[in-house]
């Protein structure tokens, strides 16, 4: 049969307008993400420090002394999250550096941008979808943890000494997650190539911190620290856990306010890559 | 019959670069031609048309609606297949193809079962699990335009869809266009370097070139009895006959088998049979014929030159 003689229905319903445009962009882009079996992998791999720290509770729930050389307290969950920072950048390069410089390759971009989507939504879209996978590496496992320790030892997790604990967890993930996507995404639209995105990505965010050390070789002030979303990033956590740290100490307001100019400057990236028309000048 | 699109004036550009320069015209239901050569503006039509060029001066409406103000209510009626390769990444036809249909807004179900119904419409039936990646050219052209169908336009805007395509590639792509056009009652705008295919679909056509709109109008009314146009063979001293038809005010070219004469509105064969005589040629061969589409083409580019 010819093709033109099969059939074609027209559709007559129009729906208004979903309310959450960017949702059908973010289930398909962890689809894509998740349907790599390596990147599985990492993500299981993601929660071994949950298992070994879930150990560490037990065991000193059980022997109380072993508490001295691997104490158990709120600074437990501030040392988890920073410890997990490592998986959260494996987890941008594999899962984010591809979102948009795919799109940018296969021109898809076209196919957002020309149906009723803003670029908004399109980068909403893949924010949350990154932002959903560095949260399941950085506050599942810690709210997990922090469940299991207050099932195991419920007069000291459970007291209200240590009920800002979740409450810092949250906070501390979401930074984590949203800083990684954000410099993660703005990479990626730099690049039409996933795997160069990828690397880069990663050369900036290990090279920011070989430069903090570096300058902090130098002149030996903790403010070097501002340069690298790494140092940011375990300053404030340190600050939401009460941890004193020898390298991550610059101040906490000037960390967070260095993760707001990384961010702005990340969304004025986005905002000048994500569009549907390259203008030439 | 009421223009789903109307533009006066309209002036874009791109920095410093003026794309369009006080284009006007509309888009009448039906199949429509944007004719023009490379960079005559026929892509910036349809960029602003989306709203992603807000035009510098002038005005556009689509559906009643300014693509400037209200993008997102015009594209949700605009089916858009792009000039260049477009397709997510890893993912199948049918897949691809669904998701732009619930990026239109169509519910999940009704987009995965019209993708289903599109993909075979488009000839894609039998490979529509197939990752797009894997796609020959003309099935990457095929599923560009599935996902540009799915949400049931009122108007579908095709950028070269033949591009890249072989012969007979390029004829079923054609007829897909005109099906859509004729039988399934979408409008549609038909973008191209290439008059044969304008003319194969397109009841009306915009000539571009250069920014400006050099012609508008029906093919109809295009090719019409404006100039007298005769297919011509003869024996003799070619030159010396173009000459001398050149004296009458008539304008020759080459055609498949002899020449092709365009003489001016009103005048008759006995110029040509004139200029035979002034040249000493033998004229062989003598018959009326319509002005194409192409010569309409070659002379509005000629009078903005």
């Amino acid at each position: 049969m010819p093709i033109y003689d099969q059939r074609y229905r027209r559709y007559e319903a129009r729906n208004p307008l979903r309310e959450l445009r960017f949702w059908p962009i973010t289930r398909e882009a962890l689809k894509l993400v998740v349907a790599r079996r390596a990147f599985l992998l990492l993500l299981v791999a993601a929660w071994i420090q949950f298992v070994a720290r879930t150990i560490q509770v037990y065991v000193v729930t059980r022997f109380p002394d072993a508490g001295r050389v691997l104490p158990v307290d709120g600074r437990l969950f501030g040392e988890f999250l920073s410890g997990q920072l490592g998986f959260a950048l494996l987890v941008s390069v594999f899962g984010g550096a591809g979102l948009i410089a795919n799109d940018l390759r296969t021109g898809a971009i076209l196919v957002y941008l020309s149906r009723p989507l803003t670029r908004v939504d399109y980068i909403l879209g893949k924010l949350a979808a990154l932002m959903s996978l560095n949260l399941f590496v950085t506050l599942a496992p810690a709210l997990m943890l922090w469940i299991v320790a207050v099932s195991l030892a419920p007069e000291q997790f459970a007291s209200l000494k240590l009920m800002w604990l979740p409450l810092a967890i949250v906070l501390h993930s979401l930074v984590i997650s949203l800083a990684m996507g954000l410099m993660a995404l703005a990479v990626s639209s730099l690049s039409k190539s996933a795997r160069v995105a990828g690397l880069a990505f990663a050369g900036l965010f290990i090279g920011l911190e070989i430069a903090r050390g570096v300058l902090r070789g130098m002149f030996r002030t903790p403010e070097t620290g501002l340069i690298s979303l790494q140092g940011n990033l375990h300053a404030l956590g340190n600050a939401l856990f009460g941890i004193q740290h020898r390298f991550f100490n610059q101040p906490w307001p000037l960390a967070a306010l260095a993760l707001v100019v990384m961010a702005a400057l990340c969304l004025w990236v986005l905002r000048a890559r994500v569009r549907a028309v390259e203008v030439v000048q | 019959m009421s223009a789903l699109v109307q533009f006066r004036d309209l002036n874009v550009s791109y920095g410093a670069l003026k794309a369009l320069t006080g284009v006007s015209g509309e888009v009448l239901p039906g199949a429509t031609g944007l004719l023009g050569p490379n960079g005559a503006g026929k892509t910036t039509l349809l960029k602003t048309l989306l709203g992603f060029l807000v035009p510098d001066s002038g005005q556009m409406r689509a559906f009643d609606l300014d693509p400037g103000t209200a993008p997102l209510d015009v594209r949700r009626r605009i089916g858009y297949m792009p000039e260049n390769d477009c397709h997510v990444a890893g993912m199948t036809a049918a897949a691809f193809v669904a998701y732009a249909g619930e990026l239109s807004g169509l519910p999940r179900d009704e987009a995965v079962s019209r993708a289903h119904e599109v993909l075979y419409y488009v000839g894609l039936g039998e490979s529509r699990y197939r990752p797009v990646d894997t796609y020959s050219t003309g099935m990457k052209q095929r599923a560009k335009l599935a996902q540009a169908l799915v949400h049931d336009p009122d108007l579908l805007l095709l950028d070269e869809p033949t591009n890249g395509l072989d012969p007979q590639g390029r004829e079923e792509m054609l007829e897909l266009i005109r099906d859509v056009a004729q039988k399934r009652g979408i409008s549609l705008v038909l973008c191209s370097h290439l008059l044969r295919d304008v003319e194969r679909v397109c009841e009306r056509v915009i000539v571009f070139d250069r920014g400006r709109v050099a012609a508008a109008g029906t093919i109809a009314e295009l090719t019409g009895p404006r100039r007298a146009v005769f297919e011509v063979r003869v024996k003799g001293d070619l030159a010396a006959f173009t000459a001398a038809l050149a004296a009458e005010g008539g304008e020759c070219s080459a055609a498949d088998d002899g020449l092709r004469v365009l003489l001016p509105e009103g005048a008759g064969a006995e110029r040509i049979l004139r200029a035979a005589r002034a040249a000493a040629v033998q004229v062989r061969r003598l018959k009326a014929a319509g002005e194409t589409l192409e010569d309409v083409f070659l002379r509005a580019l000629g009078a903005g030159a």
